[in-house]
């Protein structure tokens, strides 16, 4: 199985230049230099490549549609906010591997004639910013980069992760998202036509334009094809980032790569694609683990993030944790997501602490119902959905925990 | 026109609506919070929603596009749940202090939670305990009444461009706040209150004044600048508790700035005349109506006995109504058998007169008040337009974001135009004749102009003059690059709807009749007419009273009656509403010729300077004290009314004329205001607007004064948007905003002359005045120039002024030291 994003990662010189020279780096950017930019555009959408930041969208698509746009000057920005729990993929590419995401950023711009590309780094990763601008300085030095390529740091907002409100972030105005059209490929930063991809995303395009689209279409599911990183955290033996094609079942992800659940326990629910995800039960694990299949086994595959809960874990807190998150990230622009994650949160949190409520839980789905889907943004309509699949998946539990205080009886 | 079918009604709306919208053009009602028709859509309140079919989610209406063939539903079960669960929300944090909060009433969240649900949240989650914030003036603020709408943030910056709110912090914690948490120091316009939904936003002055539902509400014409605003006021027993502006209502649609908000309140202030004056052993005393109008018509005739009806003058008033001045003109031709009337109107909106009748042979300008919105290149030349028409100004500002029009702002000083501009050419002040003619002379240059300006006259002695100034030599004039002014010339000659934009105040003294000419000639070059011209006159009743006045020249003006030029000097001079003794330039020879006077009359509102120095002086009944008619830059009348009892003995100005003229055995009519009204609307009203025909004139690049050893700063003077005149300077809400005069000057010029910022600065003309001031360092303000408001008599800065003598801008030098 050929690993093109984390490969090289054991060798501890991997974020240097040479070493990334030395197997082959930079190479796929001259060719696509060589490349007519219509002709770059045209292998990615060929490769089918799938942006890796949580919607899946046809990367290829969208360059076209900011390619056609006739404004300049156009950007291009790499999505590094990475703040979704229980993601940490980007960070190691960003911090063991930065030129494969460098070189991608050069061939996005050439493609795109884009002006410039920013990098919109999560606030709380200044590891990744010293080997990043590393990186960069190395590769202005080897005469890489033709174009000026900046480092933003985020100030620590989750929602800055979303790509429009990255943008007025980046303007230097309030992190919150912006109406939907235009859409950042035609009217992004400052007005001009956007790019903004993933780490990940930008850093599956050396591999494609090295080797070609057919090659790439040969790994992963048809529908999804390519590598994708799975970050596993949890209740597991061997928690860690693991690089393996699209398609590739929970179970294999947990029990091969992973090593199984921590000390032999059973397994009691799995999100699959960090929070935002709705839990699955463990009949569900037999999904594979690509854009598709898991919106059909009721989940998403968000950003490919595997949190894994053995017996034993009280789901009423992590639901409380995850709504706790929610409420604090809310950007505060709209109402439903505004207020009623903080309703959600107290809910739970009551619940939690065993004064939970004849009818709280159809309360919960109430105002959980009526939140999912009337947000600005996908964040809030998340939460709700959090609150939602938790009690569907695990309503004996929830009803159990009213007028019980877990935190006498758990095991965890 | 797009078709789509609202809860199974076929409608139809113009391309590129909303849903919302939509709706709305077809009295089909959707809730709404965040949304305002003057700003981009938000999405934020969630409670617009509608279902759409073929959409699985609900669809905020208010940002999502109507669509030919869209099936829309406003009214489901579903969506009334959705509803109902949105102001379940904003009710959660919400303090439901009702009873003390002045908005219970006309509060759109009490409002919708009455009609869809809840009036309280099955969720009693926390509140939010901000203290109130009441340390800037004229605007409070109750973060906990929130709703968090965004729209006072967004009609801050996207509306007036200002930007001096935002919402900080983020989720639950999020609130408005100017930066860094500091007390609001904006400008005071108040826009950001009306748009709030809920109780939020306040103004001070209405703070637990009255509850709204005994109030009373009363539209009425803003009696400040020639915009011409509905102001509509909340009455009760017989007080004006506050005044707003509602959308849709007037030609300012909603728009206030922060005179037509807040400057109501001169009509309570202790300065108002109640009773007639009569000098006594050289002290005003309370007299009779009676006495003052008997020792009146006795003196005047005296005078007329004396030295004849030719040594009597007359200052009319711009703010006064078309009816108040039409009746001073006929009480001075059939009472006084004199020809002598003028107004401030001489030295500000005259200098655009006197120019439209060289380049046009018409008396005045009748603007279009929205065609702005439609040019596509906006030269705005040394005005600060939204300050002097602050509702006029957003126009422009409009143009420029709403159709992105290139706006070209021409002047030294840094204004709201000017940070929004396109370009902004920093040219030094009062050169404006120069650069108009350096972009004229480019024009020619490059064979840019329209081919039959050629056919005009004058023409080729204007081309003649212009290579005098050739954008070079503009340049070194101006300091406006010769390659921007060649590019200016050819933006303006490229322009399919070019439009030129100057105010001319009589407080503004970097721009003469010169100034207004050389516009009027650029426009004449690129093909148009007057239709072209942006420049309103200054006060509400400004051109009213250039109406009511009618034909000039048969008299003695201002400048003659006041300054002395050549003249017999005049003996009995009276003033309807003016305050020459402040806010005439150069003080000093208007307050010898008032000296000098044997009989002064002042007629006004309140006492002021002038009215201090006067024989007799008579209590007027003010704005919204009566009724009456403005002529404001549209041409067209429009009526004010009276809702509040006259103060003390004071009566409306026209009817103390008929008194006075009817004793003095004059014909004055008007038995009653609809006689009169009936009789203006004959006499002056329905007067047309000619048609242009179009001249060519060579202006040269003129000041009254120019800078040099020792007085080597160029004094500007002009207007601010919180005041009007001097009048403003008795509203105590206005004064809390802007209280008294400063000197604005460039760092670098602050650090030459010693004086440091807030310091106080010692301003001395070549004339020999002195006056001192608080200073304001600023780059807001070039190197070489200061600038000084005019509103407050006791700066005096007219002091420092002159008259224009020949069509030049009246700027003078000034030396400035520490004081
Ligand atoms: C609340 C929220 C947070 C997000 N955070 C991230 C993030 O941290 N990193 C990321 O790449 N995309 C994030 N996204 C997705 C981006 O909006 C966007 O879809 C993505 O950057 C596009 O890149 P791609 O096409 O390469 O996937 C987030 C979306 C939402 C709604
Ligand atoms: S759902 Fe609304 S409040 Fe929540 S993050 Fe998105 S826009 Fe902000
Ligand atoms: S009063 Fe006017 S300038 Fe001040 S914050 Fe409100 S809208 Fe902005
Ligand atoms: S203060 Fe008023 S207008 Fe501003 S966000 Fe809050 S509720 Fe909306
Ligand atoms: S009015 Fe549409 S979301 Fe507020």
């Amino acid at each position: 199985m050929i690993k093109y994003l984390l490969g090289n990662i054991d060798n501890p010189n991997a974020a240097e230049i040479e070493e990334y020279e030395k197997a082959g780096g930079y190479r796929a950017l001259t060719k696509a230099l060589s490349m007519e930019p219509e002709d770059v555009i045209g292998e990615v959408r060929k490769s089918g490549l799938r942006g890796r930041g949580g919607a899946g969208f046809p990367t290829g698509m969208k360059w076209m549609f900011a390619a056609n746009d006739p404004k300049f000057p156009k950007y291009v920005i790499c999505n590094a906010d990475e703040g979704e729990p229980g993601t940490f993929k980007d960070r190691h590419i960003l911090e063991k591997n930065p030129h494969v995401l460098i070189e991608g950023m050069a061939i996005a711009v050439h493609a795109l004639k884009a002006e410039r590309g920013y990098i919109y780094l999560r606030g709380e990763y200044p590891e990744a910013e010293k080997s990043l601008q590393k990186a960069i300085n190395d590769a202005y030095r080897k005469g890489y980069l033709g174009f000026p390529l900046h480092i933003h740091r985020g100030a620590g907002a989750y929602i800055c992760g979303e790509e429009t409100a990255l943008i007025e972030s980046l303007e230097g105005k309030r992190g919150q998202p912006r109406l939907k059209p235009p859409f950042p490929v035609n009217a992004g930063f400052f007005g001009g036509p956007t790019v903004i991809n993933n780490v990940e995303t930008l850093a599956n395009l050396p591999f494609i334009m090295a080797s070609g689209a057919d090659s790439y279409l040969k790994i992963g599911s048809p529908e999804c094809p390519g590598n994708k990183l799975f970050p596993v955290s949890g209740h597991v033996e061997r928690p860690g980032v693991f690089e393996l094609p699209m398609g590739t079942t929970l179970r294999e992800i947990i029990y091969e790569h992973a090593g199984g659940i921590k000390n032999g326990r059973a397994l009691k629910a799995v999100i699959p694609g960090g929070i935002s995800a709705p839990v699955l039960p463990p009949d569900k694990i037999d999904c594979p683990m690509d854009f598709v299949s898991v919106q059909k086994y009721g989940s998403m595959l968000g950003s490919g993030a595997v949190m894994v809960f053995a017996e034993g874990t009280c789901l009423v807190k992590v639901a409380w944790r995850a709504l706790k998150f929610f409420e604090h990230e809310s950007c505060g622009k709209c109402t439903p997501c505004r207020e009623g994650t903080g309703w959600l949160r107290s809910i739970l949190e009551r619940i939690e602490n065993g004064q939970g409520r004849e009818g709280d839980i159809e309360l919960m789905e109430d105002v959980a119902g009526n939140i999912a889907g009337n947000t600005f943004c996908p964040l809030g309509d998340g939460a709700a959905s959090v609150a939602l699949n938790f009690i569907r998946h695990f309503r004996s539990e929830f009803e159990d925990h009213i007028g019980t205080d877990c935190r006498k009886m758990a095991v965890l | 026109m797009i078709e789509l079918t609202i809860n199974g009604r076929k409608v139809q709306c113009p391309p590129k609506s909303t849903i919302l919208q939509a709706a709305q053009a077809n009295g089909i009602y959707i809730p709404h919070l965040c949304w305002d028709r003057r700003l981009t859509p938000y999405g934020g309140c969630r409670l617009c929603l509608v279902e759409v079919e073929g959409q699985k989610k609900l669809l905020a209406s208010c940002s999502t596009p109507a669509e030919q063939g869209m099936v829309v539903q406003t009214e489901t079960p579903k969506l009334e749940k959705a509803r109902r669960t949105v102001l379940e929300l904003l009710l959660v944090h919400h303090p439901l202090d009702c009873p003390v909060c002045d908005k219970a009433g006309e509060c759109e969240l009490q409002d919708l939670a009455f009609k869809y649900g809840p009036s309280q949240s099955r969720f009693s989650g926390e509140r939010k305990h901000e203290p109130e914030f009441l340390a800037a003036p004229l605007i409070e603020r109750n973060t906990n009444r929130c709703i968090l709408c965004g729209k006072c943030v967004r009609v801050c910056k996207e509306h007036q461009g200002v930007g001096a709110i935002n919402l900080i912090g983020r989720g639950f914690k999020t609130k408005i706040s100017p930066a860094f948490e500091e007390t609001l120091d904006c400008e005071f316009c108040g826009q950001c209150v009306d748009s709030c939904p809920v109780g939020a936003l306040g103004t001070k002055p209405y703070r637990f004044r009255s509850r709204v539902w005994f109030m009373e509400e009363q539209p009425n014409i803003c009696p400040y600048c020639s915009v011409g605003c509905t102001t509509v006021l909340s009455l009760r027993e017989g007080r004006i508790m506050r005044a707003r502006g509602k959308d849709g209502v007037g030609i300012n649609e909603g728009d206030l700035c922060p005179r037509g908000r807040f400057g109501f309140d001169f009509i309570e202030s202790e300065h108002r005349l109640t009773t007639p004056l009569l000098r006594k052993g050289g002290k005003l005393e309370p007299a009779s109506w009676q006495e003052a109008l008997e020792f009146v018509a006795a003196r005047l005739s005296e005078v007329k006995a004396k030295h004849g009806a030719e040594s009597v003058g007359a200052l009319g008033s711009e703010r006064c109504s078309v009816e108040d001045n039409y009746m001073l003109r006929k009480f001075m031709s059939l009472a006084v058998g004199s020809n002598n009337l003028d107004s401030r109107a001489r030295f500000g909106y005259h200098k655009q007169t006197g120019a439209l009748k060289k380049a046009f042979g018409i008396p005045w300008l009748a603007l279009d008040f929205n065609a702005p919105l439609a040019a596509d290149v906006l030269f705005v030349l040394e005005s600060d337009l939204t300050s002097t028409h602050p509702v006029y100004g957003l126009k422009v500002l409009a143009a420029r974001r709403d159709s992105e029009a290139t706006l070209i702002v021409a002047g030294p000083q840094e204004t709201k135009l000017a940070t929004w501009s396109s370009t902004w050419l920093r040219s030094r002040p009062a050169t404006g004749v120069a650069l108009v003619n350096g972009i004229m002379s480019a024009m020619l240059e490059g064979g840019l102009h329209n081919k039959d300006a050629e056919k005009v006259n004058g023409f080729p002695q204007l081309a003649e003059h212009l290579k005098k100034y050739s954008p070079g030599e503009a340049a070194r004039m101006t300091g406006v690059s010769a390659e921007d002014i060649r590019q200016t010339a050819a933006a303006l000659a490229a322009a399919k709807n070019p439009m030129l934009f100057a105010s001319f105040g009589s407080s503004s003294n970097t721009k003469g009749e010169g100034t207004a000419l050389a516009l009027m000639d650029l426009a004449i070059l690129l093909g148009r007419g007057p239709e072209a011209l942006g420049m309103p006159p200054e006060f509400a009743n400004t051109l009213g009273l250039q109406m009511a006045f009618g034909d000039e020249g048969k008299g003695l003006d201002a400048r003659q009656m006041l300054y002395g030029n050549g003249q017999k000097p005049i003996k009995a001079l009276y003033i309807m509403g003016e305050n020459p003794a402040v806010t005439f330039p150069g003080t000093a020879k208007v307050m010898k010729a008032l000296e000098g006077l044997d009989l002064l009359i002042v007629q006004d509102i309140m006492m002021t300077e002038t009215a201090a120095m006067a024989h007799v002086v008579l209590p007027a009944a003010s704005w919204s004290e009566k009724e009456g008619t403005f002529v404001g830059l549209t041409g067209k009348p429009q009526k004010f009314v009276k809702c509040l009892p006259e103060t003390g003995l004071s009566m409306p100005d026209w009817k103390i004329l008929r008194n006075l003229g009817t004793l003095m055995k004059a014909e004055m009519g008007a038995g009653n205001f609809a006689e009169l009204a009936e009789e203006t609307a004959e006499n002056v009203l329905s007067a047309q607007l000619p048609a242009a025909t179009p001249a060519l004139t060579a202006v040269e690049q003129a000041t009254t004064e120019t800078t040099e050893d020792g007085y080597r700063l160029l004094l500007a003077t002009g207007n601010l948007m919180q005041h009007s005149g001097s009048l403003t300077a008795i509203s105590k809400n206005l004064g809390s905003a802007v209280s008294d005069a400063y000197l604005q000057i460039n760092p670098a010029d602050a650090k030459a002359c010693g004086v440091t910022d807030e310091g106080f600065a010692k301003v001395s003309g070549k004339n020999g005045a002195v006056i001192y001031l608080k200073a304001k360092v600023t780059v807001e303000v070039p190197e070489g120039m200061v600038f000084v408001p005019t509103h407050f008599a006791h700066a005096g800065v007219n002091m420092l002024t002159s008259p224009p003598t020949n069509g030049e801008a009246p700027a003078v030098a000034v030396k400035v030291e520490a004081a």
